[in-house]
């Protein structure tokens, strides 16, 4: 006798199994399946076909966890190259800072330190485009390429 | 049925257009796009949900748990600002597509 509350625990066990591990996308899963099988019964289909029915349409484990994965890599890929940014800021201002401090306080600067206020300028500008090149690509270019 | 590629190119705006009606949850969302492309469009279920939460991720739509009329918990999504503004964009985007594809088929069939 076939029990559909134990069958819809059991595909959700596989599913946590296969790795889809984080529940609020399985609960939403869960919650289409229940949809889709009862669309199906209102339609004559009895209960086992139709589970049968919405967990091949659902599809496998595997191929949805590697759906989910997608937009982790897409968001960390996008925040990446801001973290980036910040350390090259933050690294950059901390060869300048020093350099330009020396500079006030004895109106003097020696090569070696004219060389590490180039670097860190370099790497403080290299930051900010990093930085800007993002939000410029989400905000504006990905605004007007998106269909 | 239209091609993997154009579903999927067409089913971030789709979801707006159709988010724009009130707030609703990924089956509801799947069964009126069937309906109202007369069953040539269907989101797979593997794909919709992750687009849903792009979505969400990206601050388009907005999620809350709900409990439905069965007493189900049930994932509801609304249009946030963010989103309002992209679907305002929409229609010219597409109807520039559309009028070039129509100017195309003149061109060349009548």
């Amino acid at each position: 006798m076939f029990k559909l509350e134990e069958a819809i625990s059991e595909w959700r066990r596989q599913m946590l199994s296969a790795g889809i591990k984080s529940p609020a996308p399985l609960d939403e899963l869960q919650s289409h399946l229940y949809d889709e099988i009862e669309q199906q019964m209102k339609s004559g289909i009895k209960a086992q076909q139709a589970f049968e029915n919405a967990v091949t349409r659902i599809g496998q484990a595997n191929v949805l966890k590697g759906e989910f994965n997608k937009i982790k890599c897409k968001a960390v890929n996008r925040i990446m190259p801001i973290i980036l940014g910040a350390i090259g800021i933050g690294v950059g201002m901390g060869f300048v800072l020093p350099a330009v401090a020396l500079y006030r306080s004895h109106s003097v600067v020696s090569g070696g330190h004219v060389s590490l206020l180039i670097f860190g300028t370099a790497l403080t500008l290299s930051g900010v485009g990093a930085a800007a090149s993002v939000i410029f690509r989400r905000y504006y270019v990905t605004r007007k390429l998106t269909l | 049925m239209l091609s993997q590629e154009l579903v999927a190119a067409s089913t971030e705006p789709l979801i707006l257009w159709l988010l724009s009606a009130g707030e609703n949850y990924g089956y509801a969302l799947r069964q009126e796009l069937k309906r109202l492309s007369g069953d040539k469009i269907e989101w797979t279920d593997g794909m919709l949900y992750p687009v849903l939460h792009r979505m969400e991720r990206e601050g388009w739509i907005a999620s809350r748990w709900g409990q439905a009329q069965n007493g189900r918990r049930r994932k509801y999504y609304s249009l946030k600002k963010k989103g309002r503004k992209d679907l305002r964009d929409q229609p010219e985007q597409w109807g520039a597509v559309s009028g070039v594809f129509k100017q195309l088929w003149k061109e060349q069939y009548v």
